[in-house]
């Protein structure tokens, strides 16, 4: 019996549909493996040098519940996968032979992972595509410190708009059949926003905890501290934004629920993606709010490679009383490639001298039709990074203040574009849009932007 | 300090003129009774003073940002129409684009020794205020502190006020004065009145019978000083040794704060 190189067991891999009965001169026999008695006397771990036993034990236990042949590869699988998620290792291989010596059993079994661990230090330079924005990123990482996977990964990125972040964070992950990982990090970032005439300089402290309640279902529980340093981008910026200048500290408690059920991040062909964001500030600092936000994308295959995507973003503030504020930063935003096509970045809602203010409220959702390159050059091959799109996306934005009720103002105003375009993916995080839109609806304050669209990001709408 | 000023700037200053003095001009400053520290003060009510002097109309708006909200990063500063223009010197400047002027009577050589007289006031008196603010060890503590970080949040204060510490000592040192113990800078301020007083000549303003910006700049300065309370009152008492200065101060006082407030 030979090695047995486990793959990924995450969705989306084509299974080989082989014909047996076809192949001519070759002798094939059946055997049903779940009906091969087993038991696993033995598991071997090769190559480990700074990590600690107990948790490649925690791991590889649920090797020994298994009882026939067909469980015991399918285990041996699992546990690859978990070990490869520890991030301790550059190569595992898995291998089963029958057990042998004095001490092995009838049926036993014996499985040896053979792993390379990583080097102490790994570094690189790369670049990264954000929202909107190519940054050339410095990384240094300490992977496996102390033997039980944790890891220590510090960046510094400088942006294509002179924007200098870094991001000093600290991994570990934990024992435990929800996959807990710990992790905290240190961080600056700097944003610009042109198109609300202001500049923030964040630098913050969150402490994650991220936990899976189902296979499915992600949790995550943060903690975010942060400074705030808004300043005046221009001179020429309004005197709006010139009154919400200055530093302030918020101190926010975050859950995030996601469940993503997709094949693929950037051109799904299938399956759903959720994703409810809860944030209460005001625990400590002088900025308080609840904040709901909710995400919502789902694909369907109408023939083999057209795609019909449907998707729903929304979100909700409230204020906490006038004791605490609530900056430019806290406030939605709505229009630009990445969220409403056919407007301007934060095109829609309400402006002061052609500076965007933010609302409290909003939602958008847009109607994708992705379909391959006509004429499909470059078939299975470059071809496959490229898709076209017709789309309509609606949304709508805006305050509390006012007479209506909010489900009537929700109703009204609703801006809207459609247009048509080109997508490519970027690797596998990132897409490049570049749409012809024609705004449909919008209203006189609003800036529309009919014509040639430019989006590169990771989360469209 | 014009030459910094870009050409935007300029024109927009020039198309400024077209418009008469508008009613609603705001003068923003930080909050005097808890936050305000003892330069800003003095800057601030020199510019108020001016602008009484010239007597335009202005509310004066209290905002815990106004720092950051300042184009220079400095207090005070008015907000005319469109136009926001903060410190002294620009703010005249401006005002002079409306067509109003103090200093309409005087010669080119008066002008030039009155600019001079200014620089000197800006040399000695604000970075003495600054020294005594950032570097005495019982004003920074007992004063400075409390009041530069009262409108944060804890640990938001320390670290606004620590940072802003780090900005004040960068700023001494490039003058020269960080390295001054605190004779040498009374010594300084003593040397600044004494020069002031020989220039005064026991007339009643600098130049003549009106007063100036110079005028209001001397006035912002020496009335906080002495009537800032401070654990250490040593550059007050200086002050108080130089009764033409006092004198001045207490006509600048009469004639356009306590006037406005009868009215």
């Amino acid at each position: 019996m030979g090695v047995v190189h486990a793959k990924d067991s995450g969705s989306g891999l084509p299974h080989p549909n082989i014909n047996y009965d076809d192949c001519e001169g070759v002798e094939t026999r059946e055997i049903k493996l779940d009906g091969v008695k087993a038991r696993v006397d033995r598991v071997h771990v090769n190559g480990l040098a700074r990590t600690k036993n107990d948790i490649i034990q925690d791991v590889v236990k649920d090797l020994f519940a298994a009882n026939d042949f067909q469980d015991v590869l399918l285990k041996a699988q699992k546990v690859r996968t978990k070990l490869n998620s520890l991030g301790c290792f550059q190569y595992i291989s898995v291998f089963v032979d029958t057990s042998k010596g004095p001490s092995a059993t009838p049926h036993g079994i014996e499985v040896t992972f053979h792993v390379r661990e990583l080097k102490r230090l790994v570094g690189g330079i790369n670049t990264q595509v954000g929202e909107n924005e190519g940054s050339l990123v410095i990384g240094l990482r300490a992977p496996n410190m102390f033997g039980r996977g944790e890891r220590l990964q510090t960046e510094f990125s400088y942006g294509s708009k002179n924007s200098n972040n870094y991001n000093i964070s600290f991994i570990k992950p934990l024992k435990g059949k929800h996959i807990p990982v710990f992790s905290t990090s240190v961080y600056q970032s700097t944003s610009e926003w042109p198109s609300s005439g202001y500049r923030q300089i964040d630098q913050g402290l969150i402490v994650d905890f991220a936990f899976n309640s189902t296979c499915m279902i992600k949790h995550n529980l943060q903690w975010d501290a942060a400074i705030r340093n808004l300043g005046v981008l221009s001179k020429s910026s309004s005197f709006t934004i010139r009154e919400s200048s200055g530093a302030t500290l918020k101190s926010a408690l975050r859950h995030i629920l996601s469940i993503d059920g997709r094949d693929d991040r950037i051109f799904p062909a299938c399956g759903t993606f959720f994703q409810l964001a809860s944030e209460v500030a005001g625990l400590g600092g002088d900025v308080g709010f609840v904040k709901n936000d909710v995400f919502l994308q789902s694909n369907y295959s109408l023939t083999d490679d057209v795609v019909l995507q449907t998707s729903f973003n929304g979100g909700i503030l409230n204020s906490l009383g006038d004791d605490y504020k609530i900056t430019l930063s806290d406030m939605y935003y709505l229009g630009g490639p990445l969220s409403l096509r056919g407007f301007r970045m934060r095109g829609v809602g309400p402006h002061s001298e052609g500076d965007a203010l933010g609302s409290n409220w909003f939602w958008s959702s847009g109607l994708h039709l992705f379909t391959p390159l006509p004429f499909r050059p470059g078939k299975g091959g470059v071809g496959e990074l490229f898709r076209m799109h017709f789309f309509a996306n609606a949304g709508n934005t805006g305050d509390f203040e006012g007479d209506d009720s909010i489900i009537e103002r929700v109703k009204t105003n609703i801006r809207a574009a459609y247009g048509v375009g080109l997508a490519m993916r970027l690797g596998q995080m990132a897409r490049v849009e570049i749409n012809y839109c024609f705004p449909y609806k919008f209203q006189e304050s609003d800036l529309a932007q009919p014509g040639v669209q430019f989006g590169i990001g990771v989360q469209f709408l | 300090m014009t030459s910094h000023v870009p050409l935007m700037d300029k024109i927009q200053m020039e198309l400024g003129v077209l418009e008469p003095w508008p009613k609603d001009v705001k003068l923003y400053q930080p909050y005097e009774v808890e936050q305000i520290l003892l330069p800003d003060n003095a800057n601030c009510l020199a510019v108020q003073a001016f602008l009484r002097m010239c007597n335009l109309e202005f509310e004066v708006v209290s905002k815990a940002n106004a720092e950051f909200m300042s184009p220079s990063g400095k207090v005070p500063f008015i907000k005319c129409g469109a136009f926001v223009i903060s410190e002294l010197e620009p703010i005249v400047q401006f005002v002079n684009t409306k067509g109003i002027t103090l200093t309409a009577n005087m010669e080119g050589d008066q002008k030039s020794d009155m600019r001079a007289y200014m620089s000197l006031v800006h040399n000695v008196l604000e970075n003495a205020e600054l020294y005594i603010c950032w570097c005495d060890k019982e004003t920074y503590n007992e004063v400075t502190k409390p009041r530069n970080g009262s409108v944060y949040p804890w640990p938001l204060n320390h670290i606004q006020t620590w940072s802003k510490k780090s900005t004040v000592l960068k700023k001494l040192k490039m003058m020269g004065w960080f390295n001054k113990n605190i004779e040498q800078v009374y010594q300084e301020v003593e040397n600044c009145c004494q020069a002031l007083t020989d220039r005064l000549e026991g007339k009643e303003f600098f130049f003549g019978q009106s007063p100036t910006e110079l005028d209001a700049l001397i006035f912002g300065h020496l009335f906080t000083i002495l009537t800032t309370p401070l654990p250490n009152s040593n550059i007050a008492n200086i002050v108080r040794n130089f009764p033409s200065l006092i004198d001045l101060v207490q006509r600048v006082e009469e004639d356009y704060f306590k006037k406005k407030v009868k009215q």
